[in-house]
């Protein structure tokens, strides 16, 4: 598709410096090591490749939560928002969970979405915890404001952090915000943030080398299939 | 008393079974226990259903009803038996007892559980239905609960670690990679959920001091057994599986009113029962499957029953004593831990994998060579309601 | 103001044996004449947990629960004030008191709570 650069110019909010994500590695369950790392502008049309068979799966609102996630990563791409970042986990390559959010100002941040494309290893926690420690620790924020679309995300960040809740209205239109403050983050670090950094060499040149995905057929099978947890 | 055989066995893979209805798990189990026995078209005379949440989780009651209406039973006898966790043993104790007594010849015992059909808090608060409706509920407890503070006892009392229970969390899922019936078919890795510091996220403490991987899964699924008297079944081509020996006993429901609370008598009394019945001793048995709804209780368990000495369970199990080619063979399946607990089918499916190894059906992965006798313990609310039953392979 | 911990428990008539919950029939010897028997004192701890995937109705991140004596010897489960099992130990003692432990259709519902006291 041709590109009017002029009106671009127009549409394209200034983009807000953010500092990078270090990269980390943690050891799952099933003993596989995950490299955690920052995905760039040009890994989106990639990683929607992963999220497009979520679209239409109803357990646990994957629906919902990739369809947004979708959109999201999309105006990130094509420059409509301003300070989106998307962090993602590779096992072996493989894109195995995704999570975005953008800075709301300098001191806040919102959390967009997580998306475990494997599951019953605790991906979505550990990715959600990355976010967190991006907002805090890197982007040297205050506050997080945060929304759960499911029940099982409910569950992990409201009663595992624990977050405060508050009478922010949902950017679109959704329940109120939770909050995560700086205070209830590093209580909480301890128990739910972890990793190791340097990530090795050879394990960075495996993760950026290319981002595997598994076919649409695996993915919905291990979401929504008879042995999804 | 009849001697009482079991000629089909079937099971559908647990899990999460979003599509199906638990009228759907029911009767599918029940039509490939039907096929396993080669009855085809023909009737039975009575159908046990083992159920605890029917009611509950679904709003469905007279859940057999349903079933013989489905199945074109009709007019066979029908009836849903409930009793928590051992539902499952408590309806194959039913067409056991039935068959024996010479009232029926062919029973079908199915048992299946439909949990994933509500969110975790909801399933958790079912499960919790079972406890003390004023000591215990309005607290909060829950089964994991009880495991914890029994656990916290034991280990204190017999020296059991956590190094033990993580030796059953390692056996059980590994074999769950094997079942195509399990519903957890992922090894779990000692560094990932124990070495590392990444542990602490991977495996979290569910009920202290038990962790998430001590426990067993949410699952739907179901299992079915078609019964009927040795006599009649010896002409049939499968090796007919004789129920040897039964055994039911019950203990008080809260835990602080039992002398010792790290005793589980119940279990002790009803695979006593089932011994002397099969006139067999816990050493003769060649495999074993036991209610390890909690890493600690396969330890737990395989004490009371016999196998070994009070503090020694949990050492055999991190010596390797009780997998596959070792002493004595428990949960081969993947147990409860791998193959799922649906709660009502538990108590079945423990019996059909009995039947699958004494039949010597299973691939070489999973059979314990040369298998004549099995044990299946099934145990109800935090051991205040157990079933054991020995099964045994009749030489033709 | 305090409230008095609603809890009865049963001393068998003929035998002594101490039950709670109520029973109809005497565990030890089966006799149906119980005396009506109050908590006394403070209690020590026989066991304890702390629960993290907690029931429909709770919506804290964990709950301690535990099993208590008290002193005349009637055990009983409640819930514990702490902030973590690491602060609790068996055979502690522990202060007990009767106070909301959850909230049911809108209302406040009374139970037995523990207290370190060490």
């Amino acid at each position: 598709m041709p590109i009017d650069m002029e009106l671009e110019a127009v549409l394209r909010p200034t983009q807000y410096p953010m500092p990078p994500y270090p990269p980390k590695t943690i050891t799952l369950a099933n003993g596989k090591v995950m490299v955690v790392r920052q995905a760039v502008r040009e890994d989106v049309p990639a990683i929607l490749k992963s999220v497009h068979p979520c679209l239409f799966i109803e357990r646990d609102y994957y629906d919902i939560v990739s369809a947004r996630l979708y959109g999201e990563l999309l105006a990130w791409y094509r420059y409509r928002v301003k300070s989106e970042y998307c962090l993602m986990g590779q096992v072996d390559g493989y894109l195995v969970g995704i999570v975005n959010g953008r800075m709301e100002n300098e001191k806040v941040g919102m959390s967009y979405h997580t998306l475990a494309i494997d599951r019953g290893l605790r991906i979505g926690s550990h990715l959600f915890a990355a976010k967190m420690e991006y907002h805090l620790e890197y982007l040297g924020q205050e506050e997080v404001l945060i929304v759960a679309e499911s029940p099982i995300g409910f569950r992990r960040w409201m009663i595992e952090y624990p977050l405060e809740a508050t009478k922010i209205p949902h950017e679109l239109g959704g329940g109120d915000s939770y909050l995560l403050t700086r205070e209830i983050y590093f209580k909480a670090k301890p128990r739910l943030v972890v990793g190791d950094r340097p990530v090795s060499q050879e394990l960075m040149a495996e993760a950026e080398a290319e981002i595997k995905f598994a076919d649409d057929d695996t993915i919905r099978e291990r979401i929504a299939g008879l042995k999804g947890r | 008393m009849r001697d009482v055989a079991i000629i089909g066995a079937g099971m559908i893979p647990f899990g999460r079974r979003d599509e199906d209805t638990l009228m759907d798990m029911l009767a599918y189990a029940s039509l490939k226990a039907l096929d396993d026995a080669g009855l085809g078209d023909k009737s039975v005379d009575a159908v046990y259903v083992g159920n605890m949440g029917g009611g509950m989780l679904q709003r469905q009651t007279a859940i057999a009803s349903s079933l013989v209406d489905r199945l074109n039973l009709m007019p066979a006898a029908a009836e849903t038996v409930e009793n928590g966790p051992a539902s499952g043993g408590s309806a194959v104790k039913n067409g056991l007892l039935a068959v024996a007594s010479g009232y029926y010849d062919y029973v079908l015992v199915v048992g299946g559980e439909k949990m994933r059909e509500v969110t975790g808090w909801r399933a958790t608060d079912f499960v919790a239905t079972m406890t003390h409706p004023q000591a215990e509920y309005p607290y909060g407890i829950t089964l994991p609960g009880m495991a914890g503070m029994f656990t916290r006892l034991y280990m204190e009392k017999y020296g059991v670690t956590r190094e033990h229970l993580l030796a059953i969390s390692l056996k059980n899922q590994e074999m769950g990679t094997l079942n195509p019936y399990a519903h957890v078919e992922m090894a779990l890795d000692r560094g990932g959920i124990f070495d590392s510091p990444h542990a602490i996220v991977n495996n979290p403490t569910s009920a202290d001091p038990l962790h998430l991987y001590d426990l067993c899964p949410v699952s739907d699924g179901a299992a079915a057994l078609i019964l009927c008297p040795l006599e009649m079944a010896k002409k049939l081509a499968k090796p007919p599986i004789l129920i040897a020996g039964f055994g039911q006993a019950t203990d008080t429901q809260t835990l602080q009113e039992r002398d010792d609370p790290t005793d589980l008598k119940a279990v002790t009394l009803a695979a006593q029962k089932a011994f002397e019945m099969a006139k067999l001793k816990p050493g003769d048995i060649h495999v074993a499957e036991l209610h390890d709804a909690f890493t600690i209780l396969e330890i737990a368990e395989s004490e009371h029953v016999g196998f070994f000495k009070k503090g020694e369970g949990g050492k055999a199990a991190a010596a390797g004593k009780t997998r596959l080619g070792g002493q004595m063979p428990i949960n081969i399946s993947g147990g409860l831990k791998a193959r799922g607990h649906p709660v009502g089918a538990t108590g079945v499916a423990q019996v059909v994998d009995i039947v699958f190894q004494l039949r010597h059906e299973l691939p070489k992965n999973r059979q314990v060579q040369k298998a004549e006798n099995g044990l299946t313990v099934n145990f109800g609310g935090f051991g205040n309601n157990v079933l054991a039953f020995v099964l045994r392979r009749v030489q033709s | 103001m305090k409230k008095e911990i609603a809890i009865t428990a049963y001393k068998c008539k003929k035998c002594g044996k101490l039950h709670y919950p109520y029973h109809d029939r005497c565990l030890a010897c089966k006799s149906r004449e119980f005396e009506q028997i109050k908590p006394q004192g403070n209690a020590k701890l026989l066991t304890y947990t702390a629960i993290f995937n907690l029931p429909w109705g709770f919506d804290q991140r964990f709950l301690i629960l535990g099993v208590a004596e008290f002193e005349n010897k009637i055990k009983a489960m409640g819930q514990i004030k702490a902030d973590s099992v690491d602060q609790l130990k068996v055979g502690m003692k522990m202060k007990p008191s009767w106070e909301p432990i959850r909230v049911q259709y809108g209302e406040d519902v009374y139970g037995l709570k523990f207290e370190p006291m060490e």
